[in-house]
């Protein structure tokens, strides 16, 4: 017992490391993501990454719902990137259920996936302007990502949960007048984001992105980093490409795939603004060759729904944010078996390790929006009770109980 | 009892101008960055509701230096601010004041860094150790610009810098090379005191929270803010004075008194838009590192300058 107790006294605390709770409630935190930190002075020696703060248990919620109540749970999966969401989720159903959508849903349903790329990427630019210190540039930022938010409003509705897709196709028309209204927006948006670039390589803002959060090329394959991420370290992948999907194969002329190598937060920025660039001209294409018919089936989608079979599917999109997978598993009376999301924050969330070691305090929000985390995307099954270190998985009645208390 | 009463009115005074500047400051601000921006009084409702709300001291903290240094800080920053004003009114001044209120000033941002270090908040830590670096980084080249003045001046007293420039008819920065040099320097040191965005890396809000202000809240945080804008609010006035001292342009009478000093208000206002409010809307935020580097890089090669050029007697 006396060695014991000698032992414990012995124990060295090195005073020059100080431990930082960075998160889960942070200014620089859009949303509750934990990151210990452990610093000598200014510089990062060690990282710890938790997830889990923002557990709704959807995929649970899931198997409890009808295919078409669903279809409107995984849009609000994320608030950014819901139409990634129903696009992904509905390409599954269609799969399964053999239903084919016209040409003119494909193309209505990649114009709002590229008008949700827009809004998304400009969102995080603005974000990462906010980091620096830059507030200039994020409220300017924000201001041409209101008049893509008024696009939406103007062609479905809704500024945010757009609710486009429905099984078999789109739920909104697109009338000659929004075509006219879509393209005169693109030239004032396209002014605009010309600024933005041009902003973006002033000497402040160069001097707090180059050579920050570097994730070298052989890391981001190793740990699978995926979209805007991935190709800033020179990783050439993108869905619409590979595996086309919507109306991308027609058009797979109007839009490229923007590699950066140098692999650092002003990388991943310059492939943002880049692919700003390529989402107008993608849009101007669409409008251009939109063709004719009907936006969605005659039948009405309930009835669609109870015409799906059980089976299974995956389905892959990109995502604003990189690669965004759907499994689907339907039981063919209505319902799902299972639901499997795979958000494009998981892969990345964990490169923020290999960027940010060696790197400065000052450096952990760059770092952290550059790969634009996405947390309430992240975290749907499991919840982790960190204190004892125990996994569990939240049902719908444990967490109705739990709403009451 | 004359000299009383306005010292007496001095403080007050001081209180509500450096305020009023806050407004004016965070008004333009929002309007480059095509915002309406809040009230121009906007500043004296923070006050009022933060002085009404629940103090706070939290368990981690030594709790007598975390609440005495927000007042300390504040009552060092109003009488430094005073200082010159009063000594403008009065017309008169002693010996070495010019130290003194540059020590009140920089005792106002050692006392929020100590206070923020008191609070056992980690961040507050990281804030101590950044504003310490800055301090070092720019106090020096403005302390030694001011000196390369009294070499100038052959005085320490305020009152008699201003004097020598209502002698001369001419603004002290545009007399000599030496002096439009300590000038640049000064002017250069004002954002870094002030914290503004380029420079306000010790509280910077994205990184460590507002690092020495995270724990102060209610009543503490009131005395904190009103510290900083009378410290932005002296160092601006202080500038103005000092180099610039437009009233000494005028004939005879107006180069005096309360009109001089109104002069003075409006200079220093258009000072304080240009050295605090332009930047924090046209720059990002530096790191620690490259902020210290520029520091000890430009302002404190141009104020060697200016103390050598100044010994030459140019």
């Amino acid at each position: 017992m006396v060695d014991e107790f000698n032992e414990a006294k012995e124990i060295k605390v090195d005073y020059t490391r100080l431990r930082i709770p960075f998160g889960p409630v942070h200014p620089a935190l859009k949303e509750p993501i934990s990151l210990k930190v452990t610093v000598r002075k200014e510089e990062i020696l060690d990282v710890d990454i938790r997830l889990g703060h923002v557990h709704r248990g959807i995929e649970a919620l899931a198997e409890n719902r009808n295919l078409v109540q669903t279809l409107y749970l995984v849009e609000r999966i994320c608030g950014i990137c819901s139409h990634s969401h129903t696009t992904c989720f509905t390409q599954a159903l269609e799969e399964i259920g053999g239903i084919k959508p016209s040409e003119r849903a494909l193309y209505l349903r990649t114009l709002i996936f590229e008008l949700e790329r827009m809004h998304s990427h400009l969102f995080v630019l603005g974000i990462m302007a906010y980091e620096i210190g830059f507030d200039t540039l994020f409220m300017f930022t924000w201001h041409v990502r209101e008049s893509v938010l008024d696009l939406f409003e103007e062609i479905t509705g809704n500024r945010v949960h757009h609710s486009m897709n429905t099984i078999g196709g789109v739920r909104w028309d697109l009338t000659p007048n929004l075509v006219e209204k879509v393209n005169d927006s693109l030239k004032k948006i396209e002014k605009s984001v010309n600024y933005i670039q041009e902003v973006f390589q002033d000497k402040t803002v160069e001097k707090r992105l180059c050579r920050v959060g570097v994730l070298s090329h052989n890391e981001a394959q190793e740990l699978c980093v995926v979209g805007p991420t991935a190709r800033g370290s020179e990783v050439n992948m993108d869905v619409r490409r590979d595996y086309p999907y919507a109306a991308y194969g027609e058009l797979k002329d109007s839009f490229s795939v923007v590699l950066r190598d140098s692999a650092d937060a002003y990388a991943r920025t310059e492939v943002r603004i880049l692919e700003l660039f390529d989402s107008i001209n993608l849009i101007r294409t669409i409008l251009d060759e939109l063709p004719n018919g009907p936006i969605s089936k005659e039948e009405s989608v309930l009835k669609l729904m109870r015409k799906i079979p059980e089976g299974e599917a995956i389905s892959m999109v990109e995502a604003p944010r990189g690669e965004l997978l759907y499994f689907v598993k339907t039981n063919g009376n209505e319902g799902l078996w299972r639901l499997k999301v795979r958000t494009p924050t998981i892969p990345n969330v964990f490169g923020l390790k290999p960027m940010l070691i060696g790197c400065e305090i000052a450096d952990i929000p760059v770092t952290v929006a550059s790969i634009d985390p996405c947390m309430a995307c992240a975290n749907r099954v499991t919840v982790v009770d960190q204190g004892k270190g125990k996994k569990k998985v939240i049902n719908w009645e444990n967490l109705r109980r739990r709403g009451k208390k | 009892m004359n000299t009383i009463l306005i010292l007496l009115i001095t403080f007050p005074v001081v209180f509500f101008l450096s305020l009023l500047f806050e407004g004016v400051d965070r008004k333009v601000h929002a309007r480059m960055q095509k915002r309406i921006g809040p009230p121009i009084i906007q500043p004296f409702y923070d006050f009022i509701k933060l002085f009404n709300k629940e103090r706070i001291v939290p368990v981690t903290a030594s709790s007598r230096i975390f609440t005495a240094v927000p007042m300390i800080a504040a009552a060092a920053s109003i009488v430094g601010a005073s200082i010159p004003i009063a000594s403008l009114v009065l017309e008169t001044g002693i010996g070495g004041d010019l130290i003194l209120i540059l020590y009140l000033l920089a005792m106002s941002s050692v006392m929020v860094m100590i206070g923020g270090s008191s609070s056992g908040n980690p961040y507050g830590a990281v804030g101590f150790s950044r504003k310490m670096t800055m301090l070092i980084a720019y106090e020096v080249p403005m302390f030694i610009s001011i000196l390369s003045v009294s070499l100038n001046c052959v005085s320490l007293a305020y009152y008699n810098i201003v004097s020598a420039q209502i002698g001369m008819k001419s603004l002290l920065a545009f007399t000599r090379p030496s002096m439009a040099v300590a000038a640049a320097t000064f002017l250069l040191c004002i954002p870094a005191a002030a914290d503004a965005v380029p420079f306000d890396i010790s509280e910077a809000k994205t990184e460590i929270i507002h690092g020495s202000l995270v724990e102060y809240g209610g009543p503490y945080l009131a005395l904190v803010k009103l510290a900083k804008a009378a410290s932005n609010f002296a160092m601006t006035f202080l500038a103005v004075s000092l180099f610039f001292y437009f009233p000494a342009l005028l004939e005879g009478y107006a180069s005096v008194g309360l009109g001089a000093l109104c002069l003075c208000l409006v200079t220093a206002l258009i000072i304080l838009l240009l050295t605090i409010t332009v930047p924090r809307t046209v720059f990002a935020r530096l790191k620690i590192g490259q902020a210290f580097k520029f520091y000890w890089l430009i302002p404190l090669a141009l104020s060697i300058i200016s103390v050598v050029l100044s010994t030459l007697g140019l």
